[in-house]
């Protein structure tokens, strides 16, 4: 900044004698090297960034109108055939499956996540050392690895040997076939995601309500509200930019959900919980098709940039800013 | 004076009501972790008892011992840390230019150029896995080590945070260290570095945990034990085990999980307030 406007005033003064003329041409030669210097601080990562995120992405476009099938070494360029494919066979490919299967996983995961998170944030607030500690045990979930919670989860819900069965005896209910039944093995996957994540948006829903004036609560107070009325109207209003953010992070995550299925259930039983992102592992690695999966992996894109834009637009109009 | 014991009384309640709530809460939430441990601490019979124990009645130590083995963890711990590290190096080396060049920068185009950043955040991995894949296996890099480490090589959200940073040091200790003749490297690394200190603790902390736990790329591009990351070393296991039909190993295999937890748990234990603000600041990831 400084130094734009220095340069700016250089400029704008006329030189006045031949010394001063050249003191001005080595000083802006002086800045345009500096610039020159800057501009190549940030040259390796923005190579890298192209290389790893823009570039990939335009090969897709380009893989999604080939023939390729990773086992020939060349490809002939196709047209739409893929595109073609993609939505003639939509009642035999597994496309759509997959992509309800990743939907529920994210909608019930997010959903519950968001408002448990809301409700741990209330009970967990008391500023003591006990609470704080209790807290961090609540958060730690979110740095364990999620292929190290998914065996551990595994085990747990065991249909014959598992703990939580076990339990569920003991209390007189009938076993549940957690991760063998088609119904229920996505709300198991879900269950072990919500236990990984709930501790974190404690903590983000928590640091924000610290974040709310106290003002706010006084004034309402000195109103007569009730409990229930501020939570309504002043805390709830005041979150939103953090309910948005949280909603798209989490939206994001879990869509991407990889780990957890390749472990527990390897996308079955059937297919019952063979997510998009199990199903272009299995594309490639198992079919070779990378021409097909690219177009799928394309859709998928397709589908998380407009929730994300949707998202944010609506963050952008209704969602309230503490002023 | 009556009313007001009254409502002294009633928030006694609510607050003993909350604590034994929260405690409830947090022994549900710690539970799959306890049963982890105690696990790993059975032996074999008293795994597969219809009728579990919630502590083990003898306990076997040697199951972590035969995990060890069975994993050789010590190659597993090498490679992870190997390749983490790798990481962490590329993400700092080239988070902490870029950075410096998108906060402090004066040339033409800084904030368009800072869009791709920005919007190679959006881009998920589990989408550009593909091309990706087809580079590190045209590189003949498939199965190294050079390979895991080029899926790192940089962390859009490294730079985000280390340029939120660097955007909030005032411009007079810049200038302060032109004045003395530091030139960029100088300032960067004896100005912006160490007056960023938290962050960069953070930052890196948040890299470390990303490899340590990574397993979709682990997965795909290590084929064999010479490239075995520790996530894939542990699905590797349960999958050998599950191979002999049989629920009776889970207490090895809690034990590898427990190995592999140990070294994320203490981490947290050690810089929790690190952690935990890099995670509320502004956690994008």
């Amino acid at each position: 900044m400084q130094g734009r406007k220095a340069l700016r005033q250089l400029l704008s003064l006329a030189p006045s004698s031949k010394y001063d003329m050249e003191k001005s041409v080595a000083l802006k030669k002086k800045f345009s090297k500096d610039r020159l210097c800057e501009f190549l601080c940030v040259v390796p990562a923005l190579a890298a960034i192209l290389l790893l995120y823009h570039y990939p992405l335009t090969q897709l476009v380009r893989y999604s109108f080939t023939d390729w099938n990773m086992l020939k070494k060349t490809y002939r360029f196709v047209g739409w055939k893929n595109w073609k494919w993609l939505f003639t066979t939509l009642d035999t490919n597994g496309i759509v499956n997959s992509f309800n299967v990743t939907i529920i996983y994210t909608v019930c995961s997010v959903a519950s996540v968001m408002v448990l998170g809301l409700f741990l944030s209330l009970l967990m607030s008391r500023k003591t050392r006990f609470f704080s500690f209790m807290r961090s045990v609540l958060f730690m979930p979110r740095y364990i690895a999620m292929s190290s919670i998914a065996i551990i989860f595994l085990w747990i819900l065991d249909e014959n040997m598992g703990v939580a069965n076990y339990l569920l005896r003991l209390w007189g209910a009938k076993p549940v076939p957690w991760i063998s039944s088609p119904n229920w093995a996505i709300f198991s996957l879900c269950m072990v995601n919500i236990w990984k994540n709930l501790g974190y948006n404690m903590m983000i829903y928590l640091s924000a309500m610290q974040g709310i004036s106290k003002d706010y609560y006084e004034a309402a107070a000195l109103d007569g509200a009730g409990v229930v009325v501020i939570f309504r109207k002043i805390t709830l209003p005041l979150l939103s930019p953090t309910t948005a953010f949280l909603l798209v992070t989490q939206f994001i995550g879990s869509m991407k959900v990889f780990n957890i299925i390749d472990i527990m259930t390897s996308g079955g039983p059937g297919e019952a919980t063979q997510v998009v992102t199990y199903k272009l592992y299995d594309m490639i690695f198992v079919q070779y098709r990378i021409d097909r999966a690219s177009t799928v992996a394309l859709v998928f894109f397709f589908l998380l940039m407009v929730v994300t834009i949707l998202t944010m637009r609506w963050n952008g109009r209704k969602v309230n800013y503490d002023a | 004076m009556m009313l007001d014991v009254d409502y002294r009384r009633r928030a006694l309640t609510a607050r003993r009501l909350q604590t034994f709530f929260a405690v409830l809460v947090l022994l549900v939430m710690f539970f799959p972790l306890y049963w982890m441990f105690m696990t790993s601490l059975k032996t074999a019979d008293e795994v597969v008892s219809l009728t579990p124990t919630f502590v083990p009645s003898r306990i076997q130590l040697e199951n972590y011992a035969t995990a060890w083995r069975q994993v050789r963890f010590l190659r597993v711990i090498f490679n992870t840390l190997l390749v983490t590290f790798g990481h962490i190096f590329f993400h700092m080396t080239t988070g902490i230019l870029a950075a410096y060049g998108f906060s402090r920068g004066r040339f033409k185009g800084r904030d368009a150029l800072f869009i791709i950043v920005l919007s190679a955040m959006m881009i998920p991995e589990q989408v550009t896995f593909i091309p990706v894949y087809v580079m590190i296996a045209h590189l003949n890099l498939i199965d190294t080590y050079t390979g895991l480490i080029f899926t790192g090589l940089v962390s859009p959200f490294t730079i985000f945070m280390l340029r939120q940073n660097f955007m909030a040091i005032d411009q007079s200790y810049l200038d302060a260290a032109k004045v003395d003749g530091l030139g960029i490297i100088g300032t960067i690394f004896h100005v912006l570095v160490p007056m960023s200190k938290a962050s960069m603790v953070t930052v890196m902390l948040i890299s470390f945990i990303n490899g340590w736990n990574s397993y979709f790329w682990p997965k795909i591009i290590g084929k064999t034990d010479r490239t075995l990351l520790m996530s894939v070393a542990l699905a590797k296991m349960k999958n050998m085990f599950e191979g002999l039909a049989s629920t009776e190993f889970y207490n090895v295999i809690m034990a590898g999980v427990a190995i592999s937890i140990v070294p994320v748990v203490l981490l947290f234990a050690l810089n929790q307030r690190y952690m935990m603000e890099g995670y509320s600041r502004n956690a994008m990831k």
